[in-house]
C-alpha cells in the first residue's frame, strides 16, 4: 500500500516535472502565436508608445553571444557606458551573456528548450542551435513584417544578396528569421603558401604566386620534393610540405562548393562551378562528390603524392589531423597549405607565424548560404520586446558607436583613437574584453585598427561586394525527407571519404567499393532528392 | 591465533608477484599525472619542438608565474572551488544522514514509503530540460552560488549506502538504552549515533567532496554571466573547450577560428591549471582514509 502511495507521489512529481518541461518547451510552438501574430498588427497601436519612451522604465533586452572573452567587471563597464547611449536612442537596455567557444553550444540548447528569459540569440549555420532548424521548429522569430518598420537602416545596409542567403523555411513560411551579420561573407579557397621557404628553395616567390598553383603539374612536385629534401638535409626527417584539410583541398582542386544543407559532418554532395565567374552557369546539377572523374583523379594523385611521402600520417588520421594542421602552421613547418580565404588574414598569419605567408587563390569568391549564413542574431520567440530587440539590432548594426562600443570596448579604455581615424587597442584592457569580432553584426562600420590601416574596410568591402553568387543562389537542401539514406551515407562516408581525400587509402582499390556501399546506402535518392529540390528552388 | 595466520600465508613466490602487479597497476596510474606535471613545467618552446616529453629540452615556471600573476579569475575560482567544496559537503553530508537516519529506525512509520520516494529518483529521472527549468524559473537557481551547491545535495546513492551501514553498525539496543537514560531525538542523534558512524559518514563526506570539487556542469548549465562565480573545474574545462571547439570548427570558422585559436591558453597553461585543480583534494584524501579503511570493514566482521 505503502509503495504504492510512493510511486503514486513520485508519479506526480514527475509529472509536475514534466509539466513544467512541456510547458517551456512550448513556447517555442504556441508562444510563437503571440510573437508573430501582434507583430502582424500591433505595429500601429504600438507606434505611438514607441515613440514616447521615457516615461516607461527602460526595457532590459538580452542578447547572447558566441565566441567571447569578456571578463564579467570589463563587461559591467563597457555596457553601463553603452545602455546610457541606449537608454537615450531607444529607451531599452542592454544584457549580454557572453558565451565562449567552449561553452556556448550545450548552454545554449538548454536554454532554448528550457524557454530562457533572453531575447536574441547568436544563431549560424554551424552552430549547435543551428538557424534553419531551429527557425523551422518555432524558436526564432520571423522578421519579414517587423523589419519595415523597426529596422528600415538595417534593411537597407545590407545587400540584398544577404538577406536572400538568411531566407529560410521557417515555422511561419519561408521568410527571415534571423539578421545576418555583415561580415567575411564569401567563401575562397586558397594555397596557403610558405613564401620564406620557397624562397630559401630558390624560387621567384612572386612569380610562382602570380602564376598560381596546379595540383597536378610537375613543377608542383617538384617543389614539394625539393622542400622535403632541403629540410632533410637540415636534419627534420618528419618534415611534411603539404599540409591540408582534406575535405577542403578537395574543393580547393576540383572547384566545387559546399552544398548547405548537405550532412553534417559528412559531405558527400559537390557542385562544380567555374573558376573564375562563379556566377556562370556551367550546366552544374548537384552530384555524388565521389562518383566524379574530377574526383577519381584528385583521390590518385593524392594518393601518389602519399606515397612520396610529401603528406604526414597525422594528416590522414581523422583524430590528428586538424590539431596537426594548426600545430604546423603555426610553426611554420610547411611549403603549401589549405586556407579558407578571410580578406586580409595572410597579414595576421604572417605576424603570427614569423614567415612570410601568401595566399594563392585557387578560384574567385563566391557567396551561397553558407558563407551567408556565417554569423547571425535571430530573435528568440520568447522574447516580449521582439520590436525592441529589432530596434536594438537595427542601431547595432548602422550605428558605428553602438558596434564599435560592443565590439572593441571603450575608448580609453581598450582602446585609443589615433589621429588618422584608427584605433590602437590598449592590449591589457583589451585582453579582458574580446568578443568574437565577426559574430557580432556588421563589422564594417568598426574604425580600422592601426595594423589594418585606414583603407582597411574599404578594400575589405570591395572584396566581398565583389563576391559572385553560386547559380543556385542561396538555395538550402533540406536532407529530412531522406534522414533514412543520409543515417546509412553518414556512416559508409566516415569508413572511407576521410582516407580517400587525405590520401591514405588506393583509389583503384577502394573508391569503386566505396561507391558501390554509397548506392547500396541510397546515394542516388539522396543526390535526386537535392536536385529536385534545387530546381523547385530554381523555379525550374 | 598463530594457526590461523599460517593458513592465509601465500608463498613468497606469489606475494612477490602479486606486488609487483599492484605496483604496475600503480605506477600506471601515477604516470599520467606525473607526466601532467612535467608538462607544467616544461617551456614552451621545447613543446613546440618535441611535443610533449619527460625530458623537455627546457625547463621553466613562465606558466606558473603567468597563471599566478595574469589570471586573477583564477585565485577566486580556487576560492570558489574550495567554499562550494566546504559548505557543500557539510550540507549534503548531514542531509544525506538525516534523511538515512530516519529510513534506518524500525519504529519509523513512513519508512517504505521514503526509502521507494528517494529510491525511485534514482532509476526514473526528469531529464536535463525540465531540471534546468525547475532551477531556473522556479527556484531561481541562476548565476549565485546556490546553483551550484542546491543540485548536488541529495544523492539516493549515498542515502542507501548510509541507511545500510546504520544497519549495520548501530545496535537499536543502543537507541533505546539512550531513550531509556533520558535522551531526546536530537541529542539520540548527534551524541549518539553520528560518533559510532563516523566511518560511513567520511565515507559520504569523501564522495561528496569529490563530487562538488569535479563538477564543471552546473556551473555551465548555470553561470552564464556572473562568471566570477566559476570554480576552477570549470574554468578549466572551458579553456579545454575552446581549444577543442575551435578545432573541430575551423572548417566552418575559416581564418577566424585561427586568429582565435592564437588567443587560446598555451599547453603548458591548461597542464598548470590541471596540476591547481589536483594538489588540494589529493591532499584531502589521508584525512579521510583512516575512515573509509575502517567504513569497509566494520560491516564485514558483524555477526
Amino acid at each position: 500500500m505503502k509503495k504504492i502511495l510512493a510511486l503514486l507521489l513520485a508519479l506526480v512529481m514527475v509529472a509536475a516535472l514534466a509539466a513544467c518541461g512541456g510547458q517551456t518547451a512550448a513556447p517555442a510552438t504556441s508562444a510563437d502565436k503571440p510573437a508573430s501574430a501582434p507583430a502582424a498588427e500591433a505595429p500601429a497601436a504600438e507606434a505611438p508608445a514607441a515613440e514616447a519612451p521615457a516615461a516607461d522604465e527602460p526595457v532590459t533586452l538580452k542578447i547572447w553571444f558566441h565566441g567571447s572573452n569578456v571578463a564579467p567587471d570589463a563587461s559591467k563597464k563597457v555596457l553601463d557606458e553603452l545602455n546610457v547611449y541606449l537608454q537615450d536612442k531607444i529607451g531599452a537596455k542592454l544584457d549580454v551573456i557572453w558565451g565562449t567557444w567552449g561553452d556556448f553550444d550545450q548552454a545554449v540548447v538548454t536554454a532554448l528548450a528550457g524557454g530562457d528569459n533572453v531575447d536574441m540569440y547568436f544563431t549560424c549555420n554551424w552552430s549547435a542551435d543551428e538557424y534553419n532548424r531551429y527557425a523551422r521548429d518555432g524558436y526564432w522569430v520571423k522578421l519579414d513584417d517587423l523589419l519595415p518598420q523597426y529596422g528600415a537602416d538595417l534593411l537597407s545596409t545590407i545587400p540584398e544578396g544577404i538577406w536572400e542567403c538568411a531566407k529560410t523555411n521557417g515555422y511561419d513560411g519561408i521568410g527571415i528569421y534571423a539578421v545576418p551579420a555583415l561580415k567575411d561573407t564569401a567563401t575562397q579557397n586558397c594555397w596557403d603558401v610558405n613564401g620564406t621557404l620557397l624562397a630559401e628553395l630558390g624560387y621567384d616567390v612572386d612569380a610562382v604566386c602570380a602564376a598560381g598553383l596546379d595540383y597536378y603539374s610537375d613543377e608542383f612536385e617538384e617543389m614539394l620534393q625539393k622542400a622535403k629534401d632541403y629540410k632533410a638535409a637540415q636534419g627534420e626527417n618528419d618534415f611534411y610540405p603539404l599540409v591540408m584539410e582534406p575535405m577542403v583541398l578537395e574543393r580547393l582542386v576540383n572547384v566545387t562548393s559546399i552544398v548547405t544543407g548537405d550532412l553534417p559532418g559528412a559531405s558527400v554532395l559537390s557542385f562544380y562551378y567555374d573558376k573564375d565567374h562563379p556566377s556562370k552557369d556551367i550546366g552544374s546539377e548537384i552530384v555524388n562528390k565521389f562518383a566524379t572523374p574530377e574526383f577519381e583523379k584528385y583521390a590518385a594523385r593524392t594518393y601518389e603524392l602519399a606515397q612520396k611521402g610529401f603528406i604526414s600520417p597525422s594528416t590522414m588520421n581523422v583524430g590528428t589531423s586538424n590539431d596537426y594542421l594548426s600545430a604546423c602552421q603555426q610553426s611554420a613547418s610547411y611549403l603549401f597549405g589549405t586556407q579558407s580565404y578571410a580578406y586580409g588574414c595572410e597579414i595576421d598569419f604572417s605576424n603570427a607565424r614569423g614567415i612570410d605567408v601568401r595566399m594563392v587563390p585557387a578560384d574567385a569568391p563566391y557567396m551561397d548560404s553558407t558563407s551567408g549564413q556565417g554569423a547571425m542574431v535571430a530573435i528568440s520567440a520568447v522574447s516580449k520586446n521582439p520590436e525592441k530587440a529589432l530596434e536594438f539590432l537595427n542601431l547595432l548594426n548602422t550605428d558605428p558607436y553602438v558596434m564599435t562600443t560592443l565590439n572593441y570596448g571603450l575608448e580609453g579604455f581598450t582602446f585609443e583613437k589615433n589621429d588618422d581615424g584608427t584605433i590602437t587597442f590598449i592590449q591589457e584592457n583589451r585582453a579582458t574584453y574580446s568578443p568574437w569580432r565577426n559574430g557580432m553584426g556588421n563589422i564594417r562600420i568598426l574604425p580600422p585598427t592601426a595594423d589594418e590601416g585606414v583603407e582597411y574596410w574599404k578594400d575589405f568591402s570591395a572584396y566581398y561586394d565583389s563576391a559572385e553568387a553560386l547559380p543556385y543562389g542561396s538555395f538550402i537542401f533540406d536532407n529530412s525527407v531522406v534522414e533514412t539514406e543520409g543515417a546509412a551515407i553518414a556512416n559508409v562516408f566516415a569508413e572511407y571519404a576521410f582516407g580517400l581525400c587525405s590520401g591514405a587509402l588506393n583509389p583503384a582499390e577502394k573508391l569503386p567499393e566505396f561507391l558501390d556501399k554509397l548506392a547500396a546506402a541510397g546515394m542516388d535518392d539522396f543526390v535526386a532528392e537535392a536536385n529536385n529540390q534545387m530546381n523547385a528552388y530554381l523555379g525550374k | 591465533m598463530q594457526k590461523n595466520h599460517r593458513l592465509n600465508q601465500i608463498s613468497a613466490g606469489t606475494e612477490a608477484l602479486f606486488h609487483v602487479i599492484v605496483g604496475l597497476f600503480s605506477v600506471c596510474c601515477i604516470i599520467p599525472f606525473l607526466f601532467v606535471i612535467v608538462i607544467s613545467f616544461s617551456a614552451e618552446s621545447s613543446i613546440r619542438e618535441i611535443g610533449y616529453s619527460f625530458l623537455p629540452n627546457a625547463w621553466s615556471t613562465a606558466t606558473y608565474s603567468y597563471a599566478v600573476q595574469r589570471l586573477p579569475q583564477i585565485w577566486r575560482s580556487y576560492f570558489n572551488s574550495i567554499f562550494i567544496t566546504v559548505v557543500g559537503t557539510f550540507l549534503s553530508t548531514l542531509m544525506c544522514a538525516l534523511y538515512s537516519y530516519a529510513l534506518f529506525r524500525p519504529d519509523f512509520k513512513f519508512r517504505g514509503f521514503f526509502t521507494f520516494f528517494s529510491f525511485f529518483t534514482m532509476i526514473f529521472g526528469g531529464g536535463l530540460v525540465p531540471t534546468y527549468v525547475i532551477c531556473t524559473q522556479v527556484l531561481g537557481l541562476t548565476e549565485n552560488y546556490a546553483a551550484l551547491i542546491v543540485p548536488l545535495l541529495v544523492s539516493p546513492f549515498n542515502i542507501i549506502i548510509m541507511r545500510t551501514f546504520f544497519k549495520s553498525s548501530v545496535p537499536l539496543e543502543l537507541i533505546e538504552a539512550a531513550t531509556i537514560d533520558g535522551s531526546g531525538e536530537y541529542a539520540t542523534f548527534f551524541r549518539v549515533v553520528l560518533p559510532i558512524a563516523k566511518p560511513g559518514l567520511a565515507t559520504i563526506a569523501l564522495l561528496n567532496a569529490l563530487a562538488y570539487w569535479n563538477d564543471w556542469y552546473l556551473s555551465l548549465l548555470y553561470i552564464k554571466q556572473n562568471k566570477v562565480l566559476q570554480p576552477l573545474q570549470a574554468l578549466l574545462m572551458e579553456l579545454q573547450n575552446n581549444v577543442e571547439y575551435l578545432n573541430r570548427m575551423s572548417a566552418a570558422l575559416g581564418s577566424s577560428a585561427i586568429q582565435e585559436a592564437m588567443r587560446a591558453p598555451t599547453q603548458t597553461l591548461r597542464m598548470v591549471l590541471v596540476v591547481l585543480i589536483v594538489v588540494p583534494i589529493a591532499c584531502a584524501y589521508p584525512f579521510f582514509q583512516r575512515y573509509i579503511v575502517a567504513g569497509l570493514t566494520i560491516g564485514s566482521v558483524k555477526g
